[in-house]
């Protein structure tokens, strides 16, 4: 509709600037002069012509996407080809399996079964008490969900929010307010400086040395 | 007596595992409990509180509840969505059952005990049938189609703490149709189940209330907080005469630092434990009748048997962890000091091996030979044995691979006292002898326990303690069932059976030189046994008569190693967590009544003070707590270490606590 009324509008423009061009040059005319006359046919085709173009417009664009929507369809089907082998691939692939099938005798096809099964029974032994057969999806999903709980319990614990502090304050806090108010606990880091401790392990070792030497 | 140089060794990383779940069985009055790391431990109350099982723990198994049903079976639930059911007798589990519904949260029996519910993470709970040998799916609850008769929500908490959600942590319903939550703003709630409301709140803790338990007749529910901090609420009429009861906030314990994760009440105490690794039972002064050993607060912290193993000779020393083993030799020094004087260390200690275990399953037993050249350690699933070469720097250690097809698992290991034999309990309280060699393991013999006119079929309990004499003649084994049994080892047939006294034994001993058994129990009772004459000693007959100071029955921990001198054949050494002593059999026993005299130094001794040096006890607990004493030749004596606070200072984080003036 709103085009029917942009078209319409616009013929009526079009038309309207011709009247206005031919008022303009009665403008000098008085107001007080009857509006001009607008014949009922030229109305008629004027209406008409702006629903005919209405009409079309709709049916371009309809058909527009009606387009796009097919060339989108093909793209997919497109992808979904390469996705899959080609066929020419799948038939050669099936003729050889068929080829190797085909030119058993009675007798290799016997041997044959019967080495399936005792690959079969071979794989049931091995199989038997020592393995077992399990999924590994199942005991992923078992993990995933038992590390879930339990970070679930960890964060509502010792998680943000909760009022947690260290071992070393809570200590501190003892021996500030016991009975015997002590200083705070440092905790000692015994790997700190290792390799000067080292050192100056080697050159007191040599000092001790060179002073039995001299006393000698 | 007693001057010895010191080996103060304090390199034994000891870490236990913070408690997560408990259960009370009143009929057997034993406790269940379970620790972070899946082990499971069962304490007999009645028998002095001692830690009668343990289960060892596995990788993957976590456990988030504990249950009793009956007398003797012990099932737990977890979070990898498994039930586990134990065996007792052969401590380990029996079966697991994987419930399907994912993480499991919770668990709980009926009162019947006819029906087992478990509350999953998919919303569902799961009802098994509890049948003679297992358990068996019933039906499952859907939290949609269940019948839903109340939707109860609990409110977030004071304001301030709003920003979070309040996690219900624990729920109990009692029979009068009131419903207790424990939640994590800290507040404990009463709810009446039949309309849906509110009661009362008590707000207890600013931190989570993170355990609940329900008294047997239900009158006094027990709240654990994050904070340490251990709540009752009782149900007391608040007028006297009035027959109208409410549920009042009566006492508050503060024994622990950390969170506490696990309480439970019996009786006469309330038992709690947490993330701190120790166990308290704290006596409830208005319902203990008689002052005994009930009355007193006790704190477990250590495990009450040994986890260290000595090699005399290399001075060798071997750790037990849950993980790995690990061996150490002991440092030296080269320097001679007056008494009371601590010596500079030449030599420092070095870690020679450190040996992880194979499999899921923890070590639950492990021991090295008296010559150093054979370690042995056992999980519930298999044992091991290595030779170990260890020439002044080199070490190098083999495994035997082919070891006897009828070991399996062990309860306890132990070598003979010239390392050829290697001593194996195993299920059903049988002992395999195995002889240890360089070039095979062979099977020599398996012990029966003896078949009594009352018990027919023999004692299944498991076997804790294994002792071996020093010239290899006798070998004796005490089981759960305080039963001791005598083996003769030339011979290889039972000798005899000590006579069972009630109490667990917590330590034994064979005298290198006597052979007479040294058996100490858990309520602190000692005899003395002679092997050769089946009989008690007269010494021991005259100390159940005199009795050693009753300052030596108070002592709250059992003894977990008795040792000799060989120096002085007359001197026992036995220690327990707190001190350590030494009993010289050859003096006179002071008697209960007696005043109890130390002697500090040798050198205070003066000439009038005789009588003082007659004592029979000897007591120092300078050294403590003590996980091992042990004597080494040349009058050296190793005594290890575990301060508390290098404990204290690896546990999670604590709650902050804001105090006054810090």
């Amino acid at each position: 509709m709103a085009t029917k009324r942009r078209g319409g509008l616009g013929a009526r423009r079009k038309g309207n600037m011709e009247v206005k061009a031919v008022v303009d040059l009665g403008a000098d005319s008085s107001d007080d002069d009857v509006p001009e006359e607008v014949t009922f046919e030229k109305a008629k085709a004027d209406a008409v012509r702006s629903m005919r173009n209405a009409l079309e417009t709709v049916k371009r664009d309809k058909e527009l996407l009606k387009e796009k929507r097919r060339k989108r369809q093909e793209l997919f089907q497109q992808q979904k080809k390469r996705k899959l082998l080609s066929e020419d691939m799948l038939v050669e692939i099936e003729s050889a399996y068929t080829k190797k099938g085909k030119p058993l005798d009675s007798e290799e096809q016997e041997k044959e079964e019967s080495e399936e099964d005792s690959e079969e029974e071979v794989v049931n032994a091995r199989l038997k008490e020592s393995y077992k057969a399990v999924r590994l999806k199942d005991q992923i999903d078992a993990n995933t969900r038992q590390e879930s709980a339990s970070d679930f319990i960890r964060s509502r614990l010792y998680g943000p929010g909760t009022n947690r502090t260290t071992t070393n304050q809570m200590l501190s806090l003892k021996n500030k307010t016991g009975n015997n108010k002590t200083a705070a606990v440092q905790f000692v880091n015994k790997n700190w400086g290792s390799e000067n401790k080292g050192k100056a392990e080697k050159f007191k070792k040599r000092w001790v040395h060179s002073l039995t030497v001299v006393a000698n | 007596m007693g001057e010895f140089k010191v080996h103060r060794v304090r390199f034994f990383d000891f870490m236990p595992s913070g408690i997560r779940c408990m259960a009370f069985n009143s009929k057997a009055d034993r406790l269940a409990l379970a620790r972070l790391d899946g082990s499971v431990e069962i304490f007999n109350f009645s028998n002095n509180y001692f830690q009668e099982k343990v289960i060892p723990g596995n990788d993957s198994r976590s456990i988030e509840a504990i249950c009793w049903v009956g007398c003797d079976r012990l099932f737990t639930a977890g979070l990898n969505g498994e039930v586990v059911e134990y065996d007792l007798e052969r401590l380990c589990p029996k079966y697991t059952l994987d419930a399907f519904g994912g993480p499991i949260w919770t668990a709980a029996c009926n009162s019947e005990e006819t029906h087992f519910a478990f509350g999953c993470e998919d919303g569902s709970v799961k009802l098994f049938e509890i049948l003679p040998d297992k358990i068996q799916f019933e039906r499952n609850l859907d939290r949609q189609k269940g019948h839903s008769v109340q939707r109860i929500l609990v409110d977030r908490g004071p304001a301030g703490t709003r920003n979070k959600d309040c996690v219900v942590w624990n729920v109990a319903f009692l029979s009068d149709y009131t419903i207790v939550s424990g939640d994590s703003a800290g507040k404990v709630q009463l709810w009446d189940a039949n309309k849906g409301t509110l009661i009362k709140t008590h707000l207890v803790s600013k931190w989570d209330v993170l355990s609940l338990s329900v008294s047997e007749n239900e009158d006094s529910i027990v709240a654990g907080t994050s904070e340490g901090t251990v709540v009752q609420f009782q149900l007391l009429s608040p007028k006297i005469g009035d027959t109208e009861t409410q549920w009042v906030r009566t006492r508050t314990f503060k024994h622990h630092t950390h969170d506490v994760r696990a309480v439970t009440e019996t009786r006469t105490a309330v038992v709690s434990g947490g993330l701190d690794t120790q166990l308290v039972i704290c006596p409830l002064m208005d319902k203990v009748e008689v002052k005994s050993s009930e009355s007193v607060l006790r704190k477990v912290i250590f495990p009450h048997r040994s986890l260290v193993s000595c090699a005399k000779k290399p001075s060798l020393l071997l750790f037990q962890f849950p993980d790995q083993l690990e061996l150490w030799r002991l440092g030296g020094t080269d320097t001679i000091g007056k008494p009371g004087e601590s010596l500079p260390v030449t030599r420092k200690p070095e870690k020679l091996l450190q040996l992880k275990r194979k499999g899921d399953d923890h070590i639950c037993c492990s021991t090295i030979s008296e010559c150093g050249h054979w370690i042995a350690y056992s999980t519930v699933s298999s044992i091991r044995l290595y030779q170990l070469q260890c020439d002044n720097n080199n070490i190098s250690i083999t495994k035997v691979s082919k070891l006897p097809k009828v070991l399996r698992s062990a309860h306890q290991l132990q070598f003979s006292a010239d390392s050829s034999k290697l001593f194996v309990a195993s299920e059903q309280a049988t002992i395999h002898v195995i002889s240890v060699s360089r070039s095979e393991c062979k099977h020599v013999h398996t012990f029966k326990p003896k078949s009594d006119v009352f018990l027919p079929t023999g004692s299944s309990a498991p076997v804790h303690l294994l002792a071996a004499s020093a010239d290899g003649q006798w070998l004796t084994s005490a089981n759960r069932h305080c039963e001791i049994n005598v083996y003769n080892l030339k011979k290889l047939k039972h000798h005899c059976m000590v006579p069972v006294y009630n109490s667990l034994p917590s330590a034994m001993a064979i005298h290198p030189e006597t052979n007479n058994l040294l058996v100490t129990h858990a309520d602190q009772q000692m005899f003395e046994f002679g092997i050769v004459d089946k009989q008690y000693t007269d010494w021991s007959r005259k100390l159940q008569k005199e009795g050693l100071h009753r300052c030596r029955l108070k002592w709250g921990t059992p003894v977990t190693h008795i040792t000799f001198n060989p120096q002085a054949p007359s001197q026992v050494i036995l220690h327990d967590m707190h001190m350590f002593c030494i009993i010289d059999q050859s003096l006179p026993l002071d008697g209960l009544k007696a005043q109890f005299y130390s002697q500090l130094t040798p050198k205070d001794t003066s000439e009038t003070d005789k009588p003082r040096k007659n004592n029979a006890l000897k007591i120092c607990n300078k050294y403590q707590p003590l996980l091992h004493v042990n004597l080494l030749e040349d009058d050296w004596l190793v005594v290890v270490e575990r301060p508390l606070i290098d404990i204290h200072s690896q546990l999670p984080a604590p709650v902050r606590q804001k105090k006054f003036g810090t």
